[in-house]
């Protein structure tokens, strides 16, 4: 047991801080919110160069052999600086589950130009009216010829307009629900959505996209289990993600409660105020933990190709009849979302209460963070839905 | 980063569940009940651990320990806690009145104190709190006052744990030096506590016998070679005594092993599928890995050598509120029969969950208040000091 950080892990973090900090400031957030796209290339091109959208993808296939470990403490410094771009998703919606499933040919195709940055991909998750991803019915595929013709359509779909290929999750004839792997051009049309969160989101309609066995990740019929590892993942990446944007909000606060001054004094000093950052403080610790236990959990489930089990818990708790029936991480990833969402709630609403009336402005930076925190409660599960996966791993819900 | 205790901590685990399986008797409840059969076997137990080598286990070998790793200390710590504490007021001298003895003590001190705390033989109590000084402590009013080679010491001590168990002696904050700045002042005292001039009084509290005493000091003579640390340096003693006893207790070890109770508990009533009890209890066992990985962040911090004064005080803030949370919810679980009390032959579970709520009432208040604590964490964020 050692929750600190190595020195590679450290020079991971310092590296995307420093870089953040010059390329990245609030302007550039704002600029890419209101350009066409949503996309700023050359901060892309700048995070490729950098070897992020490589960072957790096998060596042989142009990546750095990381882990989710690392791509939680990156995820934390992206959230911080609140960098729009379609790392997370593209790494772990599509080139993970490309790299772990996927046959030769379309590893050797997708694989290194994903991670050498040079095409975008996105995972088209979310159907109209559903709840989140996992909730969501699968597209229908109906067999025609040697393939199936696609329908239905997709909300929410992050950078649609610059990804050149997207993942969707299909029930196709004759073979199951299966993941798939679709380029842009065999998408029948799509339109941008006005979201809150920043990160610029289009609807997707797949209705008369043919795709053949090519497309599909791994067997076909085989996309549900790999689709719940993948949401894992890219809900762990969020999770840390969230906790960087709640990060900057603790900063401003405490940076705003310093200068601030009413009744003669700075409004830091008094603990009403000081309380509400310290309970900011007390939040994001905590959160941030889970995420790194439910990254190291799921590596070590990747690495060992069996259950991890749960980490140091007492056996009285790790112990308790049932527990290890559920899938490896599991319970890791489901508390992290789970506490993440009320978290980053409360931390936001004590930041705005910190700030006063200036917090509201546009003028002011807090918004930005304000926003991608909302998207972020509200995107990949909800509390409740990852309250009752963490019962669900403690052994309750079998008698229903 | 690495979230796995190692193989031969895993294996303590496990001797240490086996010895607990084996040592405790039916009815131990903890410290806090009306049974004479308590204290004694808390030091039966002790000895029992000291024989195995584990009573002292962290201490360093020169004071009778093993020099364990910060990871066994954390591990022993929890199953003890889990196990409603059975080293009883012991654990006090283990996790820091032996340490400060070895860090601030005279070698006369050293081989006087420590060889019966490491055999288990000695109860300690700690003379903080007075009626005026509460999380204020520096403004302690009792006075020492030096005469030749003793000190003479009059005044009150309260909320005193364990002192009726009976403790044997006492770690005493007095003022020294009555003209100097209120942390200047202050001295630490090793007190015999059948010294004359000492009564101990219980304070009847909702949660049962030992848990709290007054202590009144009349003309109390101590010699000069019970004052541990520099004169009027105390102050300095308690910071790293505070420090100690915050990451001191595995509180979420027990918040655990009550959640684990309650999982069985539903199970049996057959309500474990009703969707809000799921809820809750999930959030309950979110709540304690939250907890827990604060606990294990401030564990790494110290096992690199360095002092988690403010990863501390983060997670008392999130274990003590986790301890209260579950006593709360628990007896929500229980329904109307959980008002039921542990002497009440009808108490679901013995009690457990309605003594999991009344002893917690006062632990965000204890060893510094949830306040205090969130006053050192806004100090280490930057913020200004209050007015």
């Amino acid at each position: 047991m050692d929750l600190t950080l190595s020195s590679d892990q450290e020079m991971l973090v310092d590296s995307a801080r420093r870089f953040l900090t010059r390329s990245w400031p609030a302007e550039a957030v704002r600029a890419a919110e209101t350009s066409a796209d949503g996309h700023d290339p050359k901060a892309w091109s700048e995070a490729a160069g950098l070897g992020w959208p490589g960072l957790c993808l096998p060596a042989e296939h142009g990546g750095s052999g990381a882990g989710m470990v690392e791509l939680a403490l990156l995820a934390e410094e992206l959230g911080r600086a609140a960098f729009s771009s379609p790392l997370l998703a593209q790494t772990t919606l599509v080139a993970l589950p490309l790299a772990w499933e996927g046959n030769a040919a379309q590893r050797t195709r997708w694989l290194p130009a994903l991670a050498g940055g040079e095409l975008i991909g996105s995972a088209a998750l979310v159907a109209p009216g559903a709840r989140d991803e996992r909730s969501s019915p699968p597209l229908e595929g109906r067999r025609s010829g040697d393939g199936w013709v696609l329908s239905g359509s997709r909300v929410l779909v992050p950078f649609a307009a610059v990804s050149s290929l997207l993942v969707v999750l299909a029930d196709l004839e004759g073979a199951g629900v299966s993941m798939l792997v679709v380029e842009a051009e065999r998408i029948a049309a799509l339109s941008r959505q006005q979201a809150l969160g920043g990160d610029p989101m289009y609807a997707v309609s797949f209705h008369g996209t043919v795709v053949g066995t090519g497309d599909v990740i791994g067997r076909p019929g085989s996309g549900a289990a790999l689709f719940a590892r993948a949401l894992d993942h890219a809900t762990v990446a969020s999770v840390s993600y969230g906790v960087g944007l709640g990060e900057r909000a603790l900063e401003l606060s405490v940076s705003h409660a310093c200068d601030r001054h009413q009744f003669g004094r700075p409004i830091g000093s008094f603990q009403a105020v000081a309380h509400r950052c310290v309970d900011m403080r007390a939040d994001l610790d905590a959160a941030r933990w889970l995420a790194r236990q439910a990254a190291w959990a799921l590596d070590k489930a990747g690495a060992s190709g069996e259950s991890a089990a749960p980490a140091g818990a007492p056996a009285a708790v790790a112990g308790a009849s049932g527990e290890s029936a559920a899938p490896a991480g599991a319970l890791e990833v489901a508390a992290a979302k789970a506490y993440a969402n009320d978290a980053l709630r409360r931390v936001f609403l004590n930041a705005h209460q910190v700030h006063g009336a200036i917090g509201f402005s546009l003028e002011h930076d807090l918004q930005l963070f304000t926003r991608r925190a909302k998207a972020f409660e509200l995107s990949l599960g909800d509390t409740a839905q990852h309250r009752g996966r963490v019962a669900e791993a403690m052994g309750l819900g079998r008698s229903r | 980063m690495d979230f796995e205790l190692t193989e031969e901590e895993r294996r303590f685990r496990e001797d240490l569940q086996r010895l607990l399986a084996q040592e405790l008797p039916e009815w131990w409840r903890g410290m806090f009940v009306e049974d004479e059969r308590v204290m004694p076997f808390t030091k039966r137990f002790c000895s029992e651990l000291a024989e195995r080598g584990w009573l002292t286990m962290a201490w360093p070998p020169e004071h009778g320990g093993q020099g364990a790793s910060v990871w066994q200390q954390a591990v022993l710590r929890e199953e003890m806690w889990a196990a409603d504490e059975p080293r009883g007021p012991q654990y006090m001298n283990l996790n820091y009145i032996g340490p400060l003895i070895m860090r601030f003590g005279t070698d006369a001190q050293k081989s006087r104190f420590l060889p019966p705390m490491a055999r288990g033989e000695v109860i300690w109590c700690q003379g903080f709190s007075e009626p005026e000084a509460g999380s204020d402590l520096a403004s302690l009013r009792t006075r020492a006052v030096a005469d030749g080679d003793r000190f003479v010491i009059n005044g009150q001590k309260v909320w005193t744990s364990y002192a009726d168990s009976p403790a044997e002696w006492c770690l005493l904050l007095a003022r020294s030096d009555p003209e100097a700045e209120k942390h200047r002042g202050i001295s630490v005292f090793l007190l015999d506590m059948a010294t004359p001039g000492v009564t101990v009084r219980p304070i009847a509290t909702m949660a049962g016998p030992h848990e709290f005493n007054e202590v009144f000091l009349d003309d109390v003579v101590v010699g000069r070679d019970c004052l541990l640390g520099e004169l009027h340096r105390g102050w300095d003693v308690v910071v790293t005594g505070l420090t100690f006893e915050r990451v001191g207790i595995a509180r979420y070890a027990r918040a655990g092993r009550v959640i684990e109770m309650l999982v069985e508990h539903v199970r049996r009533t057959g309500r474990d599928s009703e969707p809000e009890v799921m809820d809750k209890l999930a959030d309950l066992r979110v709540r304690y890995e939250a907890a827990r990985l604060l606990n294990y962040v401030a564990i790494s911090i110290q096992a690199r050598g360095e002092v988690p004064t403010t990863e501390a005080s983060v997670a008392r803030i999130h274990n003590t509120q986790l301890e209260q949370l579950v006593g709360h919810v628990g007896l929500e679980l229980l329904g109307a029969a959980g008002q039921l009390t542990h002497d009440d032959p009808a108490s679901p579970l013995g009690g457990e969950i309605w003594r999991q709520w009344v002893r917690n009432i006062p632990t965000t208040v204890a060893a510094g208040t949830l306040e205090i604590q969130k006053n050192i964490v806004a100090r280490a964020l930057g913020l200004p000091r209050p007015a």
